[in-house]
């Protein structure tokens, strides 16, 4: 009797797979016509007032390969034993602050507009940040204008360099190993580079572009780290030229719920070597970047208008390339104010090999369920519209139906998003608090999930209507949580500032 | 001097819990008349809608009692199994003798809680880490850094009354509660019964996995 109604079930299943199968509608024609691989794909930035056609010039100039201005005369010169931060303190803006080879204990806050911060490198050696594993950042910057390149950072608990609202920024040729949360961190910036570093060792993204919007990531190294290179909640940006390997994931575009902005898109992902990225997931246990699967070449979470060219993706034990939406992502929550699908998602040309050999038990599911073999390099989960693929018979690809022909075969029309220096953000009066929220606090904390800090909404709850008791807090935190990272003291705001945002924070609703 | 003399009453004052430590044998003894509702082993009774005991934290379990002796906790209109607690504090006439059960509680082992017919696992894992694991733990253990009681262990049908408790104010509304009004603001986090019972079945799940 039991074998009889496993028997009708095992039947009813197949039926059931074998019906859908045979009701999707038919992957579109395999290739596209010349035409339309000939043609490029054009991002949607436009700056106020700009026409059309100074928008494709601009886009595909690419003659804009700095954005901090033109170095200021003024130098100063620091010395091994000296402090950077009292350099930083003498400094006018405009000043070149070069810091000669040797061992610097310290953090670097930069509180002003055009402060270049450039090691000097002699014989090979760098001036080395140590925090000796007791420090929370090596180099915080709110400044505009900001150049730091070719140091060494090591040892810190929190970030290598983060920006907190600094536009026109430059980070470039540093070397940044074994150093806390996040590696690079700009934070609410518009048009900065980061290009020439070297990452490693970083506990969640090792680049993470956060809130940002006009920003090139080019010719670095990243390996070893939970995520490799992260645009997050950001927009118009490129991802070109780098080499991202032995992560758990190498490039993700995501939208994270519950920041502050709510939007990622215009992300283009091309030239890159994105190799092997399995390592085991070393994201603290309940937090988001621990939901990454381990052997996830290329991440696309909920970001839209996202376009993959040109890269070699390879060994890739989960996926090459994985695009999801935020149901079925692990260790989040739906944010009602953030569309949760990967929309307009296109896949040109890439080179893709030995991956999904080992994949995880979802897309297995998915594969059975569409009675599909092999080992996927491409694999969408959950809705998606309007997106596409090149060349799909190329590929094992999994949940694709529906993707069609790109009308573009390459993104050669945008060289890049960069702009001649913007403006720098206006903070109008009243509004330190909201800035510093999004700037520092969002960093770690999102509102209803678990980023890196507990949920904005649990602190809510345990403030209530307390703010100076968060503000005390935030300038000398005490740990409570076995299971979460100790929260660095932001104690280099100034009090007031500490409670403006610790107000805001008890008044944000998402 | 002056300086001197505060540090030796402030150093008096951490001090002074150890020289009043309950007595958890003594706390044995007078849970007796306890466990015709919440079990010889503090294990519950879901038909008396009567909690697991066992394993909880010590300060919250005194708190509590306290509330309810207070009529903070059990008062409120429709808290009918808070009001039978209420009416059963004779065994318990005075704060040594609440500090007392409560350690003798706090030692015992917490049972395993029966797993959450049709929970999804994975949206209660979600949900519970984004909303609940901040102040209860990771693995619904509890936190008493934060006032926040374990919750693997207890029964699902226990943890659903308290959450709608809260969210109705039938709990955690009092003044004086500051942890429970703290429960209260969380207690319309989830977005519906679904994620409700997906988090209910995440935490029986952790009991299980101990």
């Amino acid at each position: 009797m039991t074998r009889t109604i496993v028997l009708a079930l095992v039947l009813a299943l197949v039926g059931f797979a074998a019906g859908n199968w045979y009701a999707k509608p038919r992957a579109p024609a395999q290739e596209a016509d010349a035409a339309r691989v000939a043609a490029s794909y054009e991002g949607g930035f436009r700056a106020d007032g700009e026409s059309a056609a100074a928008v494709s010039e601009r886009l595909a100039s690419g003659n804009i390969t700095a954005v901090a201005g033109a170095p200021g005369e003024h130098e100063i010169v620091v010395a091994d034993g000296e402090s950077i931060q009292e350099a930083v303190k003498r400094a006018a803006p405009g000043t070149v602050i070069r810091v000669r080879p040797g061992t610097y204990h310290e953090t670097v806050y930069i509180d002003k507009d055009a402060i270049r911060l450039v090691g000097v490198i002699e014989q090979g050696r760098r001036p080395v940040l140590d925090g000796h594993g007791k420090l929370n950042d090596a180099v915080l910057y709110s400044g505009n204008g900001i150049v730091v390149e070719n140091f060494t950072i090591t040892k810190y608990k929190g970030n290598g360099i983060m920006g907190q609202a600094g536009n026109n920024f430059e980070i470039r040729n540093n070397l940044i190993i074994d150093t806390g949360v996040y590696g690079i961190f700009p934070q609410l910036g518009k048009n900065g580079i980061v290009e020439h570093n070297v990452l490693s060792g970083i506990e969640d993204a090792a680049i993470y572009i956060g809130m940002s919007d006009n920003i090139h990531v080019a010719h670095n190294v990243v390996f070893e780290n939970v995520a490799g290179i992260e645009i997050e909640n950001s927009r118009h940006a490129i991802v070109e030229n780098n080499y991202v390997y032995d992560n758990t994931g190498g490039i993700l575009a995501f939208i994270t719920p519950g920041l502050p902005i709510k939007t990622t898109s215009d992300v283009i992902v091309r030239n890159n070597f994105v190799v092997r990225n399995n390592h085991p997931n070393f994201g603290a246990p309940g937090s988001i970047v621990a939901g990454i699967p381990a052997g996830t070449g290329i991440l696309v979470m909920a970001a839209d208008e996202v376009v993959i060219e040109d890269n070699i993706i390879s060994d890739h034990k989960t996926a090459g390339i994985l695009i999801v939406d935020h149901a079925n992502a692990a260790n989040l929550t739906i944010d009602p104010e953030s569309d949760p699908n990967p929309d307009r998602v296109a896949v040109l040309d890439n080179v893709m090999y030995r991956n999904g050999y080992d994949t995880i038990p979802e897309v297995k599911a998915l594969m059975l369920a569409g009675m599909q073999r092999g080992e996927p390099d491409i694999v969408r989960v959950g809705p998606s519209t309007g997106s596409c693929i090149l060349n799909r018979s190329r590929y094992v690809t999994v949940g694709l139906d529906d993707f069609g022909v790109c009308g573009f075969g390459n993104t050669d029309a945008t060289v890049t998003y960069l702009l001649p220096p913007v403006p720098p953000r206006v903070i109008e009066p009243g509004e330190r608090g909201k800035i510093a929220y999004l700037g520092i606090c969002s960093g770690c904390h999102i509102y209803g999930g678990r980023m890196v800090g507990p949920p904005v909404q649990a602190i809510q709850a345990l403030y209530m209507d307390d703010p100076q008791a968060l503000a005390d807090y935030i300038a000398n935190p005490v740990r409570k949580r076995d299971d979460y990272p100790e929260m660095p003291p932001q104690n280099y705001l100034d009090p007031e500032t500490r409670l403006a945002v610790a107000k805001y924070m008890l008044e944000v609703r998402n | 001097m002056w300086r001197l003399f505060s540090l030796l009453i402030l150093g008096g004052a951490l001090v002074a819990p150890a020289g009043f430590a309950a007595d958890a044998a003594r706390g044995g003894t007078l849970y007796a008349p306890c466990a015709a509702c919440h079990g010889a082993q503090a294990q519950g009774n879901p038909a008396l809608q009567a909690p697991v005991l066992a394993g909880q934290d010590a300060g919250y379990l005194a708190r509590q009692l306290r509330h309810f002796r207070a009529g903070i906790r059990g008062a409120a209109d429709g808290d009918t199994a808070g009001a039978t607690m209420r009416a059963q504090l004779a065994p318990l006439p005075d704060d040594a003798a609440i500090d007392d059960v409560a350690a003798w509680l706090a030692s015992l082992p917490a049972p395993r809680a029966a797993a959450v017919e049709g929970a999804v696992l994975r949206t209660g894992s979600n949900y519970y880490q984004s909303k609940c694991g901040a102040c209860h733990g990771a693995r619904a253990e509890g936190n008493p850094a934060l006032f926040a009681p374990r919750l693997a262990g207890l029964d699902a049908d226990y943890l659903a009354r308290q959450y709608r408790n809260f969210a109705a104010g039938l709990r955690g509304t009092e003044p004086a509660d500051r942890y429970g009004r703290q429960m209260r603001l969380m207690a319309t986090a989830l977005p519906g019964e679904a994620e409700l019972r997906d988090v209910l079945g995440f935490i029986a799940a952790q009991s299980q996995q101990e």
